[in-house]
């Protein structure tokens, strides 16, 4: 394996794989508060010139975190497809990165192929990829999965409607929930994150969302984003259901200690969900994961932020999720600082996901400590809609009055839809055409007054 | 003269064409969420836009502005600075915004009193407004009530690009029994001026994160700072008593 | 913060009947980690509803207090409670009753025998609130944002309350019960004064000791249901709306939406009974309502409750909590009865002016500066700034000092969040040592009357209970 390369008669040599992967990551201020990065941008370059010639089985035998110590890494392995492995096994990650690009190469076969592909190597592949390349290749892949509806159609650009409340008062959530249905919000699911992560609070609201679900028989599923086990507790204690089971995920098993979570409990909860959840569908998961969260709590191994974040999906795709987000610029600029970074993190999380096998959705946010703006968020949000990002969020907006951050707002997720011709989940589409939201494929007059629904 | 952000945004409708408009009024009373608001085609129209403009412009710049010198120099305090030598350092190094130089804390030790009950300083953290607009009223009533409790109150000061674990820093260095930071709170669009409390009982680079007891929120729009002061002098004296802070506190 | 439970017991002494719930109140801080506590309750339930008793007489001026006694004290060993048990509670004496010679006698030793913190309340405009909460109209009225009515009908009076978006909107009183004319063995046995008078305006064949006429007794019925159907709008208002009524009328001009029944001619519409199954005129009332063509047009709720609307409102909604940061020095609780003299702090201007708005308040409840315990209410500033709290502290105890002796506590009920900060405040210049007890988040006016309970939750709020308009007149 060469870890070794020349640029303009300069020689750049790396240590081991993890670090050729940190270097050749596109810069992130929380590589270099790790002090992982690389120093300059030629050696950036040079590390990328590095990885594209080490092979998919070079890297799936350097995980970045060992086998031994560490229940992500296991699972990802585990998993892996033996035949589609061997299929690859010698190619270079150059190669699959020209292979992915190929005319010739259908989604389908980048996805049957990616069965055998770990975390480590999507990441790697991604990283020798522009961000055009990144939007090009996720163009192909179109990953459905159904809970009540089917989420990844080709053409379809779903929402999340995220109705939070500084102290989830129902009255105020279901005033939030209106506006957004209002608008054709929704699609994917209805889904608040609590304030206080309590049995009360998260039955409170799965009640509402599942009343409101109901009454006026809108085509989605419900979903309340608490702690997984407080979800499992509501759902045993049999008082109230919802057809998703939500749980931020991390890259490493020390990571997901830090969130509380095992695999395990993540199997128990997705059995769970499947056996007396209200879901129609199989697919009963909802994960959301962030560039960062594995530095902040000391769980990155010596790897790259971007890695790491790669090594959630290969948790999530375990299991079979319906729903699976970045929420790309929350962890605040120590790990992301600024547009261009965010940008590229919500480019690369999104393609890396899809390869990954997994419905993709993306939070376009930003803090308000970080130098970015709502033109940002719009930007990304546009560029999202062209590289196949099945859903993204949808606030009032775009503005989280409980989490303090700005996201996308209904009426952007309306005109993304109306500029990319991109439509909601087909029988939500009905939903919305029924109630007069939407005709001849955009939003009509009468969307935006959540007081028709009295 | 017109002001756009005169009226609260949970006070206007924008939209038009509302069925009914007085459950419209219903449900804005309900949350504080921008509903509401309407829409040109499938975009914003221009008024709320601009307050939602308004509104972030006024949060960011809480987050990148600085604390002026003559705030400082009104509370009557001396002011340090963590090893981070500008806000872009102080929002990207985590790990030098809760540091000092040698030299800072040899000039901290000499300015402040040893040994005191409680060891109170402010920090801009990631909102500068914050310092001017509650610490005036913050601060003299902690003080006072601490010292109506026989409790010793330390020399305050002030930290520029300060985090939080400042305090693991600050406790062993002037020997404080409990530390606490007054520190800027990450605005939102509904608040850029509020403040937390972060305080912990023998505060030490070893202690965990879950060792602090944390009072937020503080702000005219949130808990007013006299009413959090009281609270916050009966957290310290309970905290004093119980040698404990953070969760072990709450599990008690 | 982990739950408390706390008991609460309702009673309600009425013109017919006599009754008794007890509820457990789930008590919980509902703000987050890292936030000021917000001590809320969070859940009611009834667990106890005791039978329904006729409510015993000696004559027709006075009631059997000692049959009354021994009703609730049989109920309470009944239900496994004793008195200590409960942290609060109301007894209420309800309808005509409340106008029998010894009501206030009667009131006030029940709520000794019932508990520490069981707070006795009366007056109709109460009554008519605690109906309409225990009827479940309020909340019916927060759910569908919608005008709601709720008319409590008992035996000697029908007690109106609406609700608009949840709240309190405005009550009325009206003498109209389905017992105001009783039969027995198919005479009739008693009309009371009112209907007398009614009777003669529009001669109608209903005379006392004269056999019970159905056809005639219905004639009468009609027309009260007729009287009702005015009470709140659906119809004019004539001359006799204003005859009958107890103390006030609704004055609010906005048209019910929703109309709720309660009380026990509520309960006659439900269910199928012979026409003087009572020996009274309930059953027939209750008929007439429901065939008035005002009350067929209107839109109506089933109430939660209508025998026991009553009761539940005095078990269930008559007690508060305060705000959570709050500051006493008072050990002693409860405190019962103390009237309520308000005092205007709303801006920064009214605060040098607190001393004479002080004493002009306290003036009013005594006569030549005799010491009188009253508790100061007061709107309070939302955001004081720190010398404005010293400067409100300083000027309400210099001229507390001057009119009191240490003996009497001063007690302050304020709206806005700050009873902490001006508790302490007052603690540190309190140079007499007298007793402070000074609580947020109480809304109260002149002329109320407050009870203080026990403090609960680890002391960090204490119950209220904010009586309106008691034993007026």
């Amino acid at each position: 394996m060469n870890l070794k390369t020349r640029l303009y008669g300069k020689v750049y040599q790396f240590q081991n794989v993890t670090d050729v992967l940190a270097k050749a990551s596109e810069l992130k201020s929380g590589d270099t508060l790790a002090g992982i990065a690389a120093e300059n941008t030629l050696e950036r370059i040079a590390a990328k010139a590095v990885l594209s010639d080490l092979t998919v089985h070079d890297i799936r035998e350097n995980p970045v975190v060992p086998y031994e110590m560490d229940a992500v890494t296991r699972l990802i392995d585990d998993d892996l497809d033996a035949e589609a492995y061997k299929k690859i096994e010698h190619k270079t990650i150059a190669e699959m990165r020209e292979w992915i690009l190929d005319g010739k190469t259908t989604g389908n076969d980048i996805l049957h192929a990616s069965r055998g592909m770990t975390s480590e190597v999507i990441a790697a592949i991604s990283k020798i990829m522009g961000n055009l390349d990144l939007v090009y290749a996720g163009n192909k892949m179109h990953i459905t999965a159904t809970c009540n509806t089917t989420i990844g159609e080709e053409g379809v650009l779903a929402s999340r409607l995220q109705p939070n409340h500084p102290i989830d008062d129902v009255e105020g959530v279901a005033a939030t929930t209106l506006e957004g249905l209002s608008y054709g919000i929704g699609d994917a699911v209805l889904g608040l994150n609590p304030s206080i992560d309590t049995f009360d609070s998260t039955l409170a609201i799965w009640n509402l969302l599942g009343e409101i679900r109901d009454k006026y028989e809108i085509p989605t599923q419900t979903c309340v984003l608490s702690h997984v086990t407080t979800q499992m507790e509501v759902l045993k204690s049999g008082k109230g259901k919802a057809d998703l089971c939500f749980q931020s995920i991390a890259g490493s098993q020390k990571a997901c200690e830090a969130f509380g979570i095992s695999t395990d409990m993540l199997e128990e909860a997705n059995a769970l969900f499947r056996d007396r959840g209200s879901a129609k569908g199989k697919n009963v998961m909802y994960f959301e994961t962030g560039q960062g969260s594995e530095l902040s709590s000391s769980a990155h191994n010596g790897s790259d932020q971007q890695t790491m974040e790669c090594r959630c999906y290969g948790l999530a795709r375990h299991y079979e999720p319906f729903l699976v987000n970045t929420v790309v610029g929350f962890m605040g600029p120590e790990y992301i600082y600024d547009t261009k970074q965010l940008l590229r993190a919500g480019l690369e999380d999104v393609f890396c996901g899809h390869l990954h096998g997994l419905p993709m959705g993306c939070d376009v946010c930003y803090t308000n400590h970080m130098p970015v703006d709502q033109n940002d968020s719009e930007t990304l949000l546009m560029l999202l809609a062209n590289s196949g990002c099945h859903y993204v969020m949808g606030l009032p907006q775009a503005d989280d009055i409980m989490l303090m951050y700005q996201s996308t707002g209904f009426q952007d997720i309306a005109a993304v839809r109306e500029i990319f011709h991109k439509k909601p989940i087909k029988e939500f589409e009905d939903w919305m055409i029924k109630w007069g939201i939407w005709e001849n494929n955009r939003l009509t007059e009468k969307a935006g007054d959540p007081t028709m629904f009295f | 003269m017109k002001d756009i952000t005169e009226k609260e945004v949970s006070e206007v409708i924008y939209a038009d064409n509302i069925a009914h408009i007085e459950e419209l009024e219903k449900m804005k009373k309900a949350t504080p969420a921008r509903i509401g608001i309407g829409h040109t085609g499938a975009r914003y129209k221009t008024e709320p836009m601009l307050r939602f403009l308004a509104a972030q412009a006024a949060a960011a710049d809480a987050v990148f502005s600085e604390v002026k010198e003559d705030v400082v120099k009104d509370l009557g305090v001396f002011e340090v600075r963590t090893k981070c030598a500008s806000k872009y350092e102080m929002l990207t190094r985590p790990d030098w915004g809760r540091i000092f130089e040698e030299d800072t804390q040899e000039y901290i030790k000499n300015h402040c009193i040893q040994n005191p009950d409680v060891q109170i300083y402010f920090g801009d953290g990631l909102c500068s407004p914050s310092i001017q607009a509650n610490i005036p009223d913050l601060f003299p009533t902690i003080k006072l009530g601490l010292e109506d409790k026989g409790i010793t109150v330390g020399t305050p000061f002030f930290v520029r690009y300060c985090r939080v674990n400042t305090a693991r820093t600050i406790g062993p260095l002037l020997n404080a029994k409990v530390v606490c930071v007054l520190i800027g709170e990450r605005p939102g669009l509904l608040t850029s001026e509020s403040m937390s409390a972060y305080i912990a009982y023998h505060a030490r680079p070893e202690m965990s994160e879950s060792d602090y007891t944390v009072v937020s929120n503080i702000s005219k729009h949130g808990i007013p700072p006299v009413e959090a002061a009281a609270h916050i002098v009966d957290l310290l004296d309970e905290i004093l008593k119980k040698k404990k802070s953070g969760v072990a506190l709450k599990t008690d | 913060m982990s739950e408390e439970v706390i008991l609460s017991a309702g009673i309600d002494v009425g013109t017919s009947t006599t009754q008794l719930i007890f509820s457990r109140m789930t008590i919980k801080n509902t703000a987050g980690f890292g936030k000021v506590p917000k001590t809320e309750i969070v859940s009611k339930d009834i667990f106890y509803r005791s039978k329904i008793y006729f409510t015993p007489f000696l004559s027709s001026e006075i009631i059997d207090g000692a049959k009354v006694h021994e009703i609730i004290k049989k109920e309470y060993e009944t239900a496994g409670i004793s008195p200590k048990d409960l942290s609060t509670g109301a007894v209420i004496i309800t309808g005509e009753t409340s106008r029998k010679k010894n009501a206030k006698q009667v009131l006030e030793s029940l709520s000794d025998i019932a508990g520490d913190f069981v707070v006795a309340t009366a007056g109709p405009d109460l009554e008519s609130i605690l109906a309409g909460k225990g009827a479940g109209a309020g909340e019916i009225s927060k759910k569908s944002g919608k005008v709601v009515a709720n008319l409590d009908i008992g035996g000697g009076t029908t007690n109106i309350c609406y609700f608009k978006d949840g709240e309190v909107y405005d009550t009325a009183c009206l003498d109209i019960g389905g017992r105001l004319v009783k039969i027995e063995d198919g005479r009739i046995t008693y009309i009371a004064d009112k209907v007398q008078d009614f009777i003669n305006k529009y001669q109608i064949p209903v005379k006392i000791h004269e056999r019970a006429d159905v056809q005639h007794l219905e004639l009468l019925t009609d027309k009260m249901a007729e009287i009702l159907a005015q009470s709140v709008n659906l119809c004019k208002p004539t001359e006799d709306l204003v005859n009958f009524r107890t103390n006030r009328l609704i004055t609010v001009n906005d048209p019910v939406e929703i109309l709720t029944f309660s009380g026990g001619v509520a309960s006659c519409m439900d269910q199928e009974y012979d026409v003087l199954q009572f020996g009274d005129i309930g059953v027939l009332l209750a008929k007439s309502i429901m065939k008035n063509r005002y009350f067929m047009e209107i839109k109506t709720a089933h109430a939660m409750e209508t025998m026991r609307a009553t009761v539940i409102g005095a078990g269930n909604y008559s007690m508060n909590i305060s705000g959570s940061t709050i500051e006493y020095t008072q050990k002693d609780f409860p405190i019962k009865n103390l009237p309520i003299g308000k005092i205007r702090l709303e801006n920064e201007a009214d605060i040098e002016k607190i001393g004479t708005e002080m004493q002009k308040a306290i003036d009013y409840f005594r006569d030549d500066g005799e010491e009188v315990q009253i508790a100061l209410a007061m709107k309070g500033l939302a955001c004081p700034g720190f010398l404005q709290i010293q400067e409100i502290a300083a000027n309400i105890m210099e001229t507390y000092d001057t009119l009191f002796d240490k003996n009497i506590k001063l007690i302050l009920i304020l709206e806005a969040d700050i009873g902490k900060a001006l508790g302490q405040a007052l603690k540190r210049i309190n140079s007499k040592g007298r007793d402070i007890v000074c609580i947020d988040n109480i809304s109260c006016n002149s002329g109320d009357y407050i009870d203080l309970g026990q403090p609960i939750a680890n002391g960090s709020v204490i119950p209220v209970v904010v009586k309106t308009l008691v034993f007026q007149g």
